[in-house]
């Protein structure tokens, strides 16, 4: 018995060993095409923002996460573009295109010549080994070894999950697989050893798109909010196409997960042996974070659901509580002065085809910079019984008039309390 | 003709009276003087009146302080007339023929006439337990936690003491401008004002939580609040002052305009900043209070379209 376990750990040991082989080969084979980004404030000629990079053809052509390089998209009159290898040579950058959707970027130099890294042309096996490669921290570059986990349907926009420790720094730098090919494009983690990649296929798709047009995007601003304005047409089509199911809460029929697009959570006070009234919630979301500027995200899905019975409260006391948490909804995304206008209120009474009456209101505020583009805030709380009620409200991010309209009524509907 | 000598106190106001037969009037403050003085600053000698004609001539009697004429209504300078005013030492004097005509009697406020009413237990004690009973109430409904006494009691007896205080103050200068406190009647004039603000506040948010119009929202409550702020002082000077109807609105009125002054430029600061967070109308009210029928879903969505273009153009203002 002994012997065996002994023999389970000695195989164990040899495999450690033998994916750390393989990392200081890849290593040594391609710390030479990882590049530093960084983002020179030109008024103070320092570094603001580093990240990472690697050429994917011999035109100087050079992938990064459009986070890494945002300032010099959203002000090139304050920012510059240029890239440092590990042997502290440093050059120009241009930017030629982005798609922000998928927080990625395109980048050009002139100078370079470096070798390039081939992007893999399918999706690795679940459990593979993969390495992130990147600087973090601008402690110099690094390679992470960690697990390829397929991807992840957390929000509509596929992400790969990562097992290993993706830190700052390395945003923009490629995973690659054993054979030293790029599975995916280091963007985010979510802390003890949870990492997410942008998938290989969205930069190919970025890449044949511009190697087809051949030329840099003149129009920054409005390429940006054409790819929002898409998206969000795509993803509303599709979501709206769907039959939506609903699932019991309390008395009341609410929205259930919106599979693929959000996953739901939920919880009561229904332990707590002091509490004077009952609640009962389910909140709803979806990861799809689209980062914009440092103070700037759209993109979110967001549904909730909270039941209340007043139990121990008289009427007076059980209004006074709703009324209260009625008042204290707020949008899920960060957007700044310069992002979006104010909120614009408006509320009334809606009588639900079960003929229940609810106090409806409905803010949305404007995008500044991309037209057509609006956050949503949707809030209804039943009015007509003096001992229970049902709270519903939405967010959305970044979506067109029609689709939030359409969204709202489809949401109306299928959340009642009969 | 009989001269009068007035003491004259705080505001020019008459405390002491010595009427003289004579034609000639010494004043000091020794005891052979016709009017005597115990102010130390007079001399035991000071001054004589001597009649000349409507008025009297004054003379210096070598007096260690002399004397100052304050106002003298007669073109003679060396003629006090009826009506002249003199300080000796420290004290002020005014010197009046006992024909000088009078003030025309003040008519009583409406409310002093009727103070009788509003001054007495009777009344006070009726509204101090209704503003105590609906201010039990309020807290009561507006507790989610277990009703205790405990966390109710301090908050009651320190809105009583708050309106005391405020009776206090006003009780205070009625006693020193009309020797006459009020207080019971001061302290119901503020319960009741504080009834009534409940009341209209209460049914502006009733009526505003209904209809969803400007006539009942946050413009039109402080409107209402300053109005009865306005009607409350005004009422609380009529007891404690003798100023006549037009001052007495006008003072209010300048009180009042000043108070929305300073709040409308403490707001200012705030206005057109940009706010992460929705300010919506979040009143929700029993089904009792609910009057109204609603709409459709696509009626109500059909209504806030116009939304969509007002966030369009305040995206066009900023720009």
């Amino acid at each position: 018995m002994l012997r065996m376990a002994l023999l389970f750990i000695l195989a164990w040991h040899g495999a450690a060993q033998g994916q750390n082989d393989t990392a200081r080969d890849l290593f040594a084979d391609y710390k030479s095409a990882i590049l530093q980004i960084r983002i020179i404030d030109l008024t103070s000629g320092s570094k603001s923002t580093i990240g990472s990079g690697f050429p994917v053809d011999d035109s100087g052509l050079i992938a990064t996460n459009y986070h890494v390089i945002q300032l010099a998209a959203s002000e090139p009159q304050q920012y510059r573009i240029e890239y440092l290898t590990e042997s502290n040579k440093t050059g120009e950058l241009s930017l030629v295109d982005v798609d922000v959707v998928n927080d990625l970027a395109l980048v050009k130099a002139t100078d370079l010549d470096r070798k390039f890294i081939n992007l893999a042309p399918k999706e690795p096996e679940i459990g593979m080994p993969v390495y992130a490669l990147g600087n973090p921290l601008d402690l110099g570059l690094t390679v992470v070894p960690g697990t390829y986990n397929g991807i992840n349907r957390a929000g509509y926009h596929p992400r790969v999950h990562f097992t290993g420790s993706l830190n700052p720094g390395m945003s923009g730098g490629p995973t690659i697989d054993r054979e030293g090919q790029v599975v995916g494009i280091n963007v985010a983690t979510a802390g003890n050893q949870v990492s997410f990649l942008v998938p290989v296929s969205r930069l190919q798709a970025l890449f044949a798109g511009y190697k087809t047009r051949d030329a840099a995007i003149v129009n920054m601003q409005a390429y940006i909010g054409a790819q929002l304005l898409a998206d969000q047409q795509e993803k509303f089509s599709r979501l709206l196409a769907r039959d939506w199911q609903s699932i019991s809460l309390g008395e009341s029929k609410v929205l259930d997960e919106l599979v693929p697009f959000v996953k739901c959570w939920g919880g009561s006070n229904s332990s707590d042996d002091k509490a004077q009234f009952l609640s009962a919630d389910r909140s709803c979301r979806s990861e799809d974070n689209i980062y914009l500027t440092s103070t700037f995200a759209t993109g979110i899905l967001e549904y909730q659901f909270i039941w209340l019975e007043a139990n121990k409260l008289n009427p007076w006391q059980f209004y006074s509580y709703y009324e209260r948490l009625f008042g204290d909804f707020a949008p899920g995304n960060r957007a700044g002065e310069e992002d979006v206008t104010d909120f614009q209120c408006d509320n009334g009474f809606t009588q639900g085809t079960s003929g229940r009456q609810s106090k409806t209101v409905f803010c949305l505020r404007a995008y500044k910079d991309y037209p057509e583009l609006y956050d949503i805030l949707f809030l209804q709380g039943s009015v007509d019984d003096s001992d229970r009620a049902l709270i519903s409200h939405f967010t959305l991010a970044g979506v067109s008039k029609d689709n939030g309209l359409a969204f709202a009524s489809k949401f109306m509907e299928v959340s009642q309390w009969q | 003709m009989a001269v009068i000598i007035e003491v004259l106190g705080w505001g020019g106001r008459r405390r002491q009276y010595y009427q003289v037969d004579a034609d000639q009037v010494s004043i000091g403050r020794g005891y052979d003087n016709d009017v005597v003085l115990p102010d130390p600053h007079i001399s035991a000698n000071h001054l004589r009146l001597d009649a000349s004609g409507d008025g009297w001539a004054i003379t210096d009697l070598d007096s260690m302080n002399g004397l100052q004429v304050l106002k003298n209504p007669s073109p003679d300078a060396s003629v006090l007339a009826s009506g002249s005013e003199i300080k000796v030492g420290r004290t002020r004097l005014r010197i009046v023929a006992n024909t000088h005509p009078l003030e025309a009697t003040k008519l009583l406020h409406r409310l002093e006439r009727d103070s009788s009413q509003l001054n007495r237990v009777s009344v006070w004690l009726p509204l101090l337990l209704t503003v105590i009973v609906v201010q039990i109430v309020a807290l009561y409904a507006g507790t989610v936690a277990e009703w205790e006494w405990k966390n109710a009691i301090p908050v009651i007896l320190s809105a009583q003491l708050a309106i005391f205080v405020g009776a206090l103050l006003w009780g205070l200068v009625g006693r020193l401008v009309k020797q006459e406190a009020h207080l019971l009647g001061q302290y119901s004039l503020i319960l009741l004002a504080s009834l009534v603000f409940t009341g209209c506040e209460w049914l502006l948010s009733t009526l505003s939580y209904n209809f969803n119009s400007v006539l009942f929202g946050e413009t039109v409550q402080q409107l209402v609040a300053m109005s009865i702020l306005l009607l409350l002082l005004s009422a609380n000077l009529a007891l404690a002052t003798n100023l006549s109807s037009r001052s007495r609105w006008s003072g209010c009125a300048a009180f009042v305009g000043l108070l929305v002054i300073v709040g409308t430029v403490g707001q200012m600061k705030r206005w057109g900043e940009f706010s992460q967070f929705p300010q919506y109308s979040s009143t929700i009210a029993t089904p009792t209070l609910l009057v109204v029928n609603g709409q459709t879903s696509e009626e109500f969505l059909a209504d806030i379209t116009p939304l969509f273009d007002r966030a369009d153009e305040a995206v066009l203002k900023k720009e």
